[in-house]
């Protein structure tokens, strides 16, 4: 009973925490209808300054605590006016969410490149001695965190329901056209919403801090946590945001205190994954909620890059010879392995671009096919000797098995809601991954994978696997070029754009987002187990949540719904780091950075770039009048965010 | 009262029409929306449904779509009840509707959305697709000719390539019904297809849908545009605050004293 006790108390700091981060969620979700993903970074930031300033500098503590969260809503409402605001005119909902995804992975890139990977101890505010109540003791620092999160909550209750600028958000919430005609600034509302959730992550996180252990990428944990807390919630409701945040914080400690640590995440996400079943919109149903199924109706869609008839079959050609005089231009093996691993990440990009450049369906989680498809390939090679051939239709198997159960999830849920399913979902297999030590080897990973072979014919060096992996992808690009250009394509884009009108000329719309989503966790599972067999290893953090978020960033970078953008976005991810060794540090910083920008400044990736430039460089002898034509699209793709 | 009856007399069940709707009712809360509302839709025919604002025209046709489900009534699409039915199967059986605010597909051009209307009748086969083989491209192509020539049909060939959410309002609301008439619809669905088109758009609408009628297509259209239906319709369904309150020939509606009072008589109704 006093161990229960004890549980539970640990169990509601990790909870208050939790709450002021979905607060964060709920705060920017109504004022803006988007989502913002980077509070978990703000929040580690202000740690890292506060550790910075207060241990390493020697600051008194009540100095630099208050520095470090001053200075990170400075940080915050900066990238915020440059990134953010400008993101809501122009972007739907779902791709402002991988922006703000894009931001969280700059700015644990930023803590990388600053702190290093090595985690840090923050001390309590007020010592280490514990408060004794009879037999229990609460460690001081708990009831800062408790004060930390009432003062919050409270003080955001009075700005929201007492003052004039708390009528201002309100008014941006409830209807943002009509509050613009009335004389509110909206653009600088949603930037105020995004500074103050950043103030409450920021004195969450410097509260927080000497609880736990700090690194660079524990922001990630509090952002997801929050956002789980959210939504089990209400996403649009501020106490929904605290009844989710305590009640995740409880389930999570007690989890770890009587099943296994290995497992808190898992049970966490399974609950929000039963909570999205039954319950989408969480808990405590708002009273002026925002819906997301009519909020996406009329959201903006850009033009894909498309190269005209002309100049397709010369670039293909030019194209495949140069691919294939790649192995024998580069001579070095660590250059030609990058390759052959951005070649592998372009089997999974390809079934993303179906799932999310044609169907428009967000997916966070597509790791986590690769995931299982990795580990049963390599658990069947090494155990069973299974040829990889078999070994990798098995992989797709098994994920086409779990794909089909977490369908029945996804197939009713779109925009944000989806987004969080398939993130809970990759995070659910990190979990395992890292939980069934038997099958995976756990977090120190599964070794000794063959090599991959057909019949006997073994491909280990990287050169013969550039190869198998080169043919593999030019026959899957052909092979979905075919499929996106006939109706095939052309249902689903359809369906992205608008799914009533779909269904309304008989599109099925269920049975193509349920296609789209198959050939993309069949492609996955393949790439997973390709990766697999050519590092003979595999480790959770090679397929986790991480590398999601990076083949989203690969993705934009590259350039959606055209097929062949994602090889740019993999190349230049995988090659840069690669070539430019003493910069391998910031490869985080730089992914983020780079999907943050192409959102902004790149909306059809490099692929449209160069297409583009192709363009003018075919018609630039003959006369301006494509040109013009050519610039006047480009001037048409900045649509204005729909209301 | 006399004049619902005789509306109801008239519409005594056709066993021949594309469309009949019997006893259709709808509340919203409280509110009775559509009260016992029974009409048919002829083939070879341009039935439009009239009325002031609110009357429930829009309300009628997203219950026979079936995207609001009916408290009450009967909805028979060739002779099939069509309670239950799910949007999309509706759609495969030939019922092909568009919608008041011009839904063109975004991010496709105004040739892509007309082949996207051929959906319901392409055989789909996925390995030939994939493969892009003969057949698959025999039938592509024989698609992308039905659709350049859906788009001759409406003077919009010049702009096949153009983004459709760049054309203007009227050129995507005549996109939006070729790209229904791509469908080969066993009855087409018009709402409002007249809203926010100038007089000369109107009038290219009007040459369209005659066009339709002369290829035999059944049309069930609602229209506030007195003079597009008088002009079009073959049969006209007068509806008010939810219920049938005349119905007939445009000659004969346009002399109907309930229709006059419910467009212009509106001073001695209470405000709505």
């Amino acid at each position: 009973m006093l161990e229960f006790l004890q549980i539970c108390i640990g169990g509601l700091v990790v909870g208050s925490i939790y709450a002021a981060i979905a607060l964060g969620f709920s705060l920017v979700y109504r004022v803006t209808g988007a989502i913002n993903l980077s509070q978990g970074g703000f929040a580690i930031i202000a740690a890292m300054i506060g550790y910075t300033l207060g241990v390493a500098w020697g600051w008194p503590l009540w100095v630099a605590i208050p520095s470090a969260v001053a200075a990170t809503v400075a940080i915050a409402m900066a990238l915020g006016a440059f990134t953010f605001v400008p993101a809501l005119e122009r972007l739907s909902n779902a791709n402002v969410l991988m922006l703000t995804a894009g931001l969280l992975t700059m700015i644990e890139g930023f803590a990388l490149v600053v702190w290093g990977s090595q985690p840090y101890a923050m001390p309590p505010f007020s010592g280490e001695a514990p408060l004794t109540f009879g037999p229990i003791r609460v460690p001081t620092q708990a009831f800062w965190v408790f004060a930390a999160t009432a003062v919050c909550i409270t003080a955001l209750w009075l700005l929201i329901a007492k003052t004039k600028l708390g009528k201002g958000l309100r008014a941006c919430a409830e209807n943002p056209t009509a509050a613009s005609l009335m004389g509110i600034n909206v653009p600088r509302m949603m930037l105020l919403s995004f500074g103050l959730a950043t103030l409450i992550a920021a004195i969450a996180g410097v509260t927080v801090a000497p609880t736990t252990s700090l690194q660079f990428d524990t922001g990630r944990l509090f952002t997801i946590s929050g956002f789980v807390a959210a939504a089990i919630g209400g996403i649009a409701s501020f106490p929904g945001a605290i009844i989710g945040g305590l009640f995740l914080g409880l389930a999570t400690q007690l989890a770890t205190a009587y099943i296994s640590s290995l497992f808190s995440t898992a049970i966490a996400l399974l609950i929000l994954l039963a909570v999205l079943i039954w319950r989408p919109s969480g808990f405590v149903q708002a009273r002026v909620g925002k819906r997301q199924d009519t909020r996406d109706e009329v959201k903006a869609v850009g033009h894909a890059a498309k190269l005209p008839p002309g100049l397709a079959w010369p670039f293909a050609a030019l194209a495949l010879l140069t691919a294939g005089l790649v192995p024998l231009v580069v001579t070095d093996n660590g250059i030609l392995s990058g390759f052959v691993i951005a070649g592998i990440l372009f089997m999974t990009l390809m079934g993303l671009d179906v799932l999310m450049g044609y169907a428009g369906q967000v997916s966070l989680g597509q790791a986590g096919f690769m995931a299982i498809g990795g580990y049963t390939s390599g658990y069947l090679s090494i155990n069973y000797e299974t040829a990889p051939v078999l070994a990798i239709l098995a992989g797709i198997g098994v994920s086409l098995g779990c794909a089909l159960v977490l369908s029945v999830v996804t197939l009713r849920l779109r925009g944000l809601y989806l987004a969080l399913a398939t993130l809970a979902f990759g995070l659910l297999v990190d979990s395992c991954a890292v939980g069934f030590l038997d099958i995976t080897g756990g977090p120190s990973g599964l070794v000794g994978i063959p090599s991959f072979s057909v019949a006997g014919f073994e491909f280990a060096t990287p050169r013969a696997m550039y190869y198998v992996v080169f043919a593999l992808d030019a026959v899957i690009l052909l092979g979905l070029t075919g499929a996106m250009r006939s109706g095939f394509g052309r249902a689903l884009k359809a369906i992205r754009s608008d799914q009533m009108a779909a269904a309304a000329l008989g599109i099925n719309t269920v049975r193509y987002k349920l296609a789209a989503f198959m050939i993309s966790v069949t492609l996955a599972s393949l790439s997973g187990s390709m990766y697999a067999f050519f590092f003979n290893f595999l480790s959770p953090e090679m397929v986790g949540t991480g590398r999601s978020l990076e083949l989203v960033a690969m993705l934009i970078v590259g350039g959606e719904s055209t097929l062949l953008g994602g090889m740019f976005g993999a190349l230049l991810l995988t090659l840069l780091p690669t070539l430019f060794q003493p910069l391998a540090i910031y490869k985080t910083f730089a992914s983020g950075a780079l999907l943050v920008a192409s959102f902004l400044y790149l909306p059809q990736g490099l692929y449209g770039a160069i297409v583009q430039m192709a363009i003018r460089l075919a018609r630039s002898p003959r006369g301006t009048v494509r040109e013009a034509a050519a610039s006047k699209e480009r001037g048409s793709q900045t649509s204005a965010r729909a209301l | 009262m006399t004049a619902m009856t005789s509306a109801q007399a008239i519409a005594a069940p056709g066993g021949d029409a594309v469309l009949s709707v019997r006893h259709l009712s709808k509340s919203f809360g409280g509110l009775r929306a559509i009260s016992d509302v029974t009409f048919d839709a002829a083939p070879n025919q341009v039935t439009a449904m009239i009325g002031p604002n609110g009357a429930g025209k829009t309300t009628v046709f997203n219950l026979v779509t079936n995207i609001l489900s009916k408290d009450a009534g009967q909805i028979l699409f060739q002779g099939r009840d069509l309670a239950a039915m799910p949007a999309v199967k509706i759609a495969d059986m030939g019922l092909i509707r568009t919608f008041q605010s011009a839904r063109v597909f975004p991010g496709m051009t105004a040739i892509e959305n007309v082949m996207v209307g051929a959906h319901r009748l392409a055989p789909h086969s996925g390995a030939s697709e994939m493969l892009w083989l003969p057949r698959a491209r025999n039938e592509e192509h024989r698609m992308l000719h039905r659709a350049e020539e859906m788009l001759e049909l409406v003077g919009l060939a010049p702009f096949r390539d153009t983004h459709a959410t760049e054309l203007p309002m009227g050129a995507q609301k005549l996109l939006e019904v070729v790209r229904a008439l791509m469908a080969q619809p066993k009855l087409l669905c018009l709402d409002e297809p007249a809203a926010g088109l100038n007089d000369t758009e109107t009038q290219e609408l009007a040459n369209l849908l005659r066009a339709i009628r002369t290829l035999g297509i059944p049309v069930l259209i609602v229209e506030h545009n007195m003079s597009l239906v008088m002009n079009v319709a073959d049969h006209v369904v007068v509806i008010d605050s939810g219920a049938i309150i005349a119905e007939g020939t445009p000659a004969a509606i346009q002399k109907n004293g309930r229709v006059i009072e419910a467009y212009l008589g509106r001073e001695n109704h209470a405000a709505p």
